[in-house]
């Protein structure tokens, strides 16, 4: 089976100034993501993502190179029905509505009037935006254009998404959302191309990632692989007082084992804050 | 899976949606005002007739009108289109959809041409409205002279509104080209009006390098009628009267012509956008 995306020595470069200096952004990129996964690609600003999503929607014309979407040529007109595409910082026709908009993208994806009314209605319900679907789109907020986004990208039902940022500009209670969103999407078969600068969020959220910089390649792998292999462990107990501190450092050491931190486990704020304000999973898992 | 071909569908929609959202354009707003305010005043403006009959002058007024602010709208409304396509990131996202660019490009060509049309309809039928009436008060105040029914053949003066459209649509199709590989929307629309200059007066360069007799002038004039229609051609005899409607042969000439330099126009710009980085 042919991975959801792969680059082959894909290379950009971009002409710069009057005098057409190459810069290059995307530097003899090798990438393959098997179907079925969430990938994150990561990397600092200037690192080359946003070219190499570019590159495998056929936006830009790789220098060298080739990409693939599920083995066909991604500069092809036909390889891009997989795919559904959520812009970092989407902005849309202000003039419809977000029911209108998506239908809008369904419509240009080739969907036949009934089906197309279904879909429409799955998608809004699907990122919480059965309420404001009427309203036109220059009315909504950041976290709403971000939401309509994605369900414009699901519309049509790709087996490929590519979310550059979706979390961009969403509160920690739609980012949680969204975050469940990502996941049941891959649990139902689709893959996810992920970029973000979360990168917490994109530790729980994806299986594999791979690092960019400066155009080239650093890392990849899974997780566990990258950022794994430290040869230690996080234990969490009930609070110790000191003589039963000093007791298990004893223990330890007869083991030799090195006790090497010790931190009062907390909650962490972003549990405080979807508990407090939140709606997450019990109210139609609104982003 | 099957291929995506061409699809006419999807270039109605990109066009339906380019209508939309030009209809909700305060340039549309002004430039129609502008222009149906001085059809509607055409006839307070009589006095400076120069000596053309009163009906006459009307019509001219009108299709004046109709030429300055549609040629205005169509080349600022095209580049408007397309660049808040490209600089609201609009279109990376259509793009990204299983879309040819062809569709996309064409699209908008065929969005603004409706806008023109429906500014040429509007401003016809208002002309026309005017002249009626105005007709209608000129036969009762000296029945003699219209002894033999009205004068101004109506048919001229739809002749002539498709004519203006014809016009319109292919300054839309050179402003698009422009546009498909241009940087800034101003240089666009500077172009765009560059082009308008052309098309309106290459005849006269033409007639005066003939004239003249130099071969590099007529190859000059030769390269530039290559180039660029001659929008003389698209225009009426100066005449309201339906003695002088042209032959049915004629109009579908002309249209042809029109049509011709639009399609060739946008089909360049769809080579020039095919490569074009989003």
């Amino acid at each position: 089976m042919a991975p959801a995306l792969e680059t082959r020595g894909l290379v950009k470069d971009f002409p710069v100034g009057l005098r057409e200096v190459k810069l290059r952004a995307v530097d003899h990129l090798d990438l393959s993501v098997p179907a079925g996964v969430i990938y994150g690609l990561l990397g600092p600003n200037g690192s080359g993502k946003s070219t190499t999503i570019k590159a495998l929607l056929g936006l830009v014309a790789p220098s060298a190179g080739e990409c693939r979407i599920f083995g066909r040529p991604s500069g092809e007109v036909a390889a891009r029905r997989d795919v559904g595409y959520l812009p970092e910082a989407p902005y849309f026709y202000r003039h419809l509505t977000g029911r209108e908009l998506v239908g809008f993208y369904g419509r240009m994806c080739g969907l036949g009037r009934r089906e197309l009314a279904e879909r429409v209605e799955t998608v809004v319900a699907q990122v919480g935006m059965t309420g404001a679907a009427d309203r036109a789109v220059e009315t909504y907020s950041k976290g709403m254009l971000q939401r309509i986004g994605l369900a414009q990208a699901l519309v049509h039902d790709p087996r490929l998404l590519i979310l550059d940022e979706p979390t961009a500009g969403v509160d920690p209670v739609g980012s949680a959302a969204m975050a469940d969103l990502i996941r049941g999407l891959r649990d139902a078969g689709k893959t996810v191309l992920l970029t973000s600068h979360l990168l917490g969020q994109m530790e729980a959220l994806c299986d594999r990632v791979a690092i960019l910089d400066r155009g080239r390649l650093v890392a990849e792998g899974t997780v566990a692989e990258l950022a794994g292999g430290t040869g230690r462990q996080q234990l969490e107990v009930d609070r110790l007082d000191e003589a039963q501190m000093t007791e298990l450092r004893a223990w330890l050491a007869v083991r030799g084992r090195g006790l090497h931190g010790v931190a009062a486990a907390g909650r962490g704020l972003d549990a405080v804050f979807l508990e407090r304000v939140g709606r997450v999973k019990g109210e139609g898992k609104e982003l | 899976m099957k291929g995506a071909p061409f699809s006419f569908l999807r270039l109605g929609l990109v066009a339906q949606n380019t209508l939309r959202e030009a209809v909700r354009q305060r340039l549309l707003h002004l430039f129609l005002g502008l222009a149906l305010a001085l059809v509607l005043g055409a006839r307070s403006l009589r006095d400076f007739n120069f000596g053309a009959p009163e009906l006459k002058f009307i019509a001219d007024c009108g299709f004046g009108a109709m030429t300055l602010f549609g040629s205005a709208l169509t080349i600022a409304a095209t580049a408007q289109l397309f660049f808040s396509e490209i600089e609201n990131r609009t279109a990376l996202t259509l793009l990204a959809k299983p879309v040819w660019r062809a569709e996309f490009l064409l699209g908008k060509l065929v969005g603004v041409a409706l806008l023109t049309a429906l500014f040429c309809a509007l401003l016809t039928g208002l002309l026309a409205a005017v002249l009626w009436v105005r007709e209608g008060e000129l036969m009762a105040l000296d029945p003699e002279g219209f002894r033999g029914g009205r004068a101004v053949s109506y048919a001229m003066v739809a002749l002539g509104g498709w004519l203006q459209w014809l016009r319109l649509v292919v300054l839309a199709a050179f402003t698009l080209l422009v546009a498909s590989f241009a940087r800034t929307q101003v240089f666009a629309v500077v172009c765009g009006f560059g082009v308008l200059v052309i098309c309106h007066l290459q005849h006269l360069a033409q007639e005066a390098y003939t004239r003249a007799g130099s071969a590099v002038g007529v190859a000059l004039g030769g390269l530039f009628g290559g180039m660029f229609p001659n929008f003389q051609v698209l225009s009426l005899a100066d005449s309201l009267a339906a003695a002088d409607l042209p032959a049915p042969g004629t109009m579908v000439r002309l249209t042809a012509y029109g049509l011709g330099w639009a399609l060739a126009a946008g089909l360049l710009a769809v080579l020039s956008f095919r490569r074009r980085e989003i």
